[in-house]
C-alpha cells in the first residue's frame, strides 16, 4: 500500500506530557512524539509498562492535553477550540484496558447505544448503529436485551467494544484489547477488529505487550520507550532488531525467533516469518520440496 | 485532573517532621489546634503564625502545596468570612438595606480568616507528613486505653487505614471511567444542573461495581492469609518515641503557654 501519498489521518508533533508536573510525583510520560498514522493502516504500538504508550493514545483523542505539541486528526489541531476535542472523540475511538469495567447501562443495546446518543443522532440512526456495532463483534439480539452484568467477561469486553465501534470511528484504538482474555477469546476477538479494519477501512492502532499479536495483522509498528518512539517501521524491519529489542526489554515473536535460528542453520526460510502459521507453511513447502523464500 | 488532588495526599520525606512518631504528631496537631482557638489577640495570632512557618519549613513542604489546599476550601473561608461580617454587632460602618457591616464585623471576619487559614494549613501538615499507615498505627495506639471498655479500637484502626488506602484507588479508578466514557462522547462540563446530575450516572454506575468488588476481593485476600482481627497480633514496625519526640512535646507544652502569655499582653 502506498500509503506516504495520502494525508495522514493522524499526526503528532513533538508532545510532551508530564503527570503531577511540580510535586515529588513528577514523571515525564512523554518527551517528544511524532507520528503519523494514514487510512486504512493497521498499526502496533509495543513498549513496556510505563514506557508511555497509554498516556500517548489518550492524546490521540484529545482526552489528554500535552505539555508542549500538536495533534491534527484529519489535518484539524484537536486543542485549535474548546468544542474539538469532543469533535476528535467521535472520529477516533478510543477502547480503554478492561473496557468492560465501563458498562452501565440496564441492557447491552442502551450500553452501545451511549456513543451514538452522544453523537446526538436520531433513534433510528442509533439503532442501525448498534445492530452493526454488535454485528461486528458476534453479539446476537438475544443478548443485546440482557444486562451487561450477566455477560461472560468475553462477551462483556466486546460489548464494550461495541460501544466505541458503534459511534463508526475512522480510527479505532485499543489498549490491549486481549489483556485477560483466554487463547480463544483472543482470537475472536482480533478476528472482530479485523473485520471493522476491513468492512470499513478504518484505521486501527493496537496497543500491546505481544509480541505475536502486534506481528499478526500489523503493517506497521511502533516501539515505545522512555517517552519517546525509537522504532517505527514494518514488522520485517522492528523484529529484526532483536538485540535492541531485548535491551528494551521486550523480545520478538517466538516464531521469528526459531526461524533466526533456522536460517542460521541454513534453512532456505523467507525474512518475515512471525507467527507460527507463517513457520509451519514454510516447513511444510521445504518439505514437500518447495522453497521456503516464497510466500 | 482529580490526580492533582493534594488534600490529606502524603508527601514522603526525610525531615524531621516526617520522622517524628506519629503519637507524638497526632498529639501535636490537637495541641496546635487547642492553641489557635486559645489565641485571642494580633500578638496570638503571630505567634501562632511563626509556628505554622516553622513547622512547614522544617517539613519542607512547598508553600505552593499549602496554597493549592487551600485553595480546595476557599468557599467555606469566604464563606465564613462573610457570614461574620455582616452578623456581628456593633459600631455601625456602613448600611445597606438590611445588611449592616460593622466595625467589629470586620475585625472578626479578618481573624476568622486568619483562624481557618492556620487551622487548616496546620492539620494538613499532619497528613502531608505521615503516610496513612503510620498515621492509623498511632491513631490506634493513642486509643488502645478505650479497648477496656471494649471498644473496638482495632477494627476502627483497620476501617481507617482500607479507607486511606482506598482514597488514590478510587480516585485513579474514576479519572479512568470518566476517561471511558468521555471517550464515548460523554459530556459532563455542559448543560442545565440536571443535565450534569444525569451525567454522573455512567460514572457512578460502574465505580460502585468496582468499589464492591474490590472489597470482596480484599476481604477474600485478608481471609485467605488469616486475618482475623487485633488479637494476639503482633507489628512489623513498633512505634517507638525518641528524644525528638519528647522536645517535640515540650514545645508543644510550651507554644500553649505562649499564646495564654501573649493573651495577657495583647
Amino acid at each position: 500500500m502506498s500509503v506516504q501519498t495520502r494525508e495522514p489521518i493522524i499526526r503528532t508533533e513533538n508532545i510532551k506530557h508530564t503527570y503531577s508536573s511540580g510535586t515529588p510525583f513528577e514523571f515525564a510520560a512523554l518527551r517528544g512524539v511524532d507520528f503519523e498514522a494514514y487510512p486504512g493502516e493497521y498499526i502496533g504500538i509495543i513498549g513496556r509498562t510505563g514506557s508511555g504508550k497509554s498516556t500517548f493514545i489518550q492524546h490521540l483523542n484529545g482526552l489528554l492535553k500535552p505539555e508542549s505539541g500538536k495533534i491534527f486528526v484529519g489535518g484539524i489541531d484537536i486543542h485549535s477550540s474548546k468544542e474539538e476535542p469532543r469533535r476528535a472523540r467521535f472520529r477516533v475511538g478510543l477502547v480503554f484496558q478492561f473496557p468492560e469495567y465501563q458498562l452501565f447501562e440496564e441492557t447491552v443495546y442502551k450500553d452501545i447505544a451511549f456513543g451514538p446518543k452522544n453523537m446526538g443522532l436520531n433513534d433510528t440512526e442509533i439503532d442501525e448503529r448498534v445492530r452493526e456495532a454488535a454485528r461486528f463483534v458476534n453479539l446476537g439480539d438475544d443478548i443485546l436485551e440482557r444486562s451487561p452484568f450477566d455477560l461472560s467477561g468475553g462477551q462483556r469486553r466486546r460489548a464494550a467494544i461495541a460501544g466505541v465501534i458503534a459511534m463508526r470511528p475512522e480510527v479505532l484504538i485499543l489498549d490491549e484489547p486481549t489483556a485477560g482474555l483466554d487463547p480463544q477469546g483472543r482470537d475472536e476477538l482480533l478476528a472482530n477488529i479485523d473485520a471493522y479494519h476491513g468492512e470499513r477501512g478504518a484505521t486501527v492502532i493496537i496497543v500491546t505487550h505481544s509480541m505475536e499479536e502486534a506481528a499478526r495483522r500489523a503493517e506497521r509498528i511502533c516501539v515505545f520507550s522512555n517517552g519517546k518512539i525509537v522504532m517505527n517501521g514494518t514488522p520485517t524491519e522492528v523484529f529484526r532488531e532483536g538485540d535492541a529489542l531485548a535491551a528494551m526489554g521486550l523480545g520478538v515473536p517466538k516464531a521469528a525467533l526459531i526461524a533466526t535460528r533456522l536460517r542460521a542453520l541454513g534453512v532456505p526460510l523467507r525474512d518475515d516469518i512471525y507467527t507460527t502459521e507463517d513457520i509451519k507453511d514454510a516447513l511444510i513447502a521445504i518439505k514437500n520440496g518447495g522453497d521456503g523464500r516464497a510466500s | 485532573m482529580l490526580r492533582d488532588i493534594t488534600l490529606g495526599q502524603y508527601f514522603p520525606g526525610n525531615t524531621v517532621v516526617h520522622r517524628l512518631d506519629p503519637r507524638t504528631k497526632l498529639i501535636m496537631t490537637v495541641v496546635y489546634i487547642v492553641a489557635l482557638f486559645m489565641a485571642k489577640g494580633w500578638l496570638s495570632y503571630a505567634f501562632m503564625a511563626c509556628v505554622l512557618f516553622g513547622m512547614i519549613f522544617a517539613s519542607k513542604i512547598k508553600l505552593k502545596t499549602i496554597a493549592k489546599s487551600l485553595k480546595a476550601i476557599a468557599i467555606v473561608i469566604v464563606f465564613t468570612a462573610i457570614l461574620n461580617m455582616f452578623f456581628t454587632q456593633g459600631e455601625v460602618l456602613f448600611k445597606l438595606w438590611i445588611l449592616k457591616i460593622t466595625r467589629e464585623g470586620v475585625l472578626m471576619a479578618v481573624k476568622m480568616t486568619i483562624r481557618l487559614v492556620l487551622l487548616i494549613s496546620g492539620t494538613f501538615l499532619l497528613t502531608y507528613t505521615t503516610s496513612p499507615i503510620a498515621l492509623t498505627d498511632g491513631i490506634e495506639a493513642l486509643l488502645n486505653p478505650l479497648k477496656k471498655i471494649r471498644f473496638p479500637v482495632h477494627e476502627l484502626a483497620m476501617m481507617m487505614s482500607i479507607a486511606l488506602r482506598m482514597v488514590p484507588t478510587l480516585i485513579e479508578e474514576t479519572d479512568k471511567i470518566m476517561s471511558a466514557q468521555k471517550a464515548r462522547g460523554a459530556d459532563m462540563e455542559t448543560g442545565s444542573i440536571l443535565h450534569r446530575a444525569r451525567a454522573l450516572i455512567p460514572i457512578l454506575v460502574p465505580l460502585f461495581i468496582s468499589a464492591f468488588r474490590r472489597a470482596d476481593e480484599l476481604a477474600e485476600a485478608m481471609e485467605s492469609r488469616c486475618y482475623h482481627g487485633g488479637q494476639g497480633r503482633t507489628r512489623m514496625k513498633t512505634l517507638g518515641m525518641k528524644a525528638r519526640d519528647y522536645i517535640a512535646l515540650l514545645c508543644g507544652a510550651g507554644a500553649i503557654a505562649v499564646v495564654v502569655f501573649a493573651n495577657l499582653l495583647l
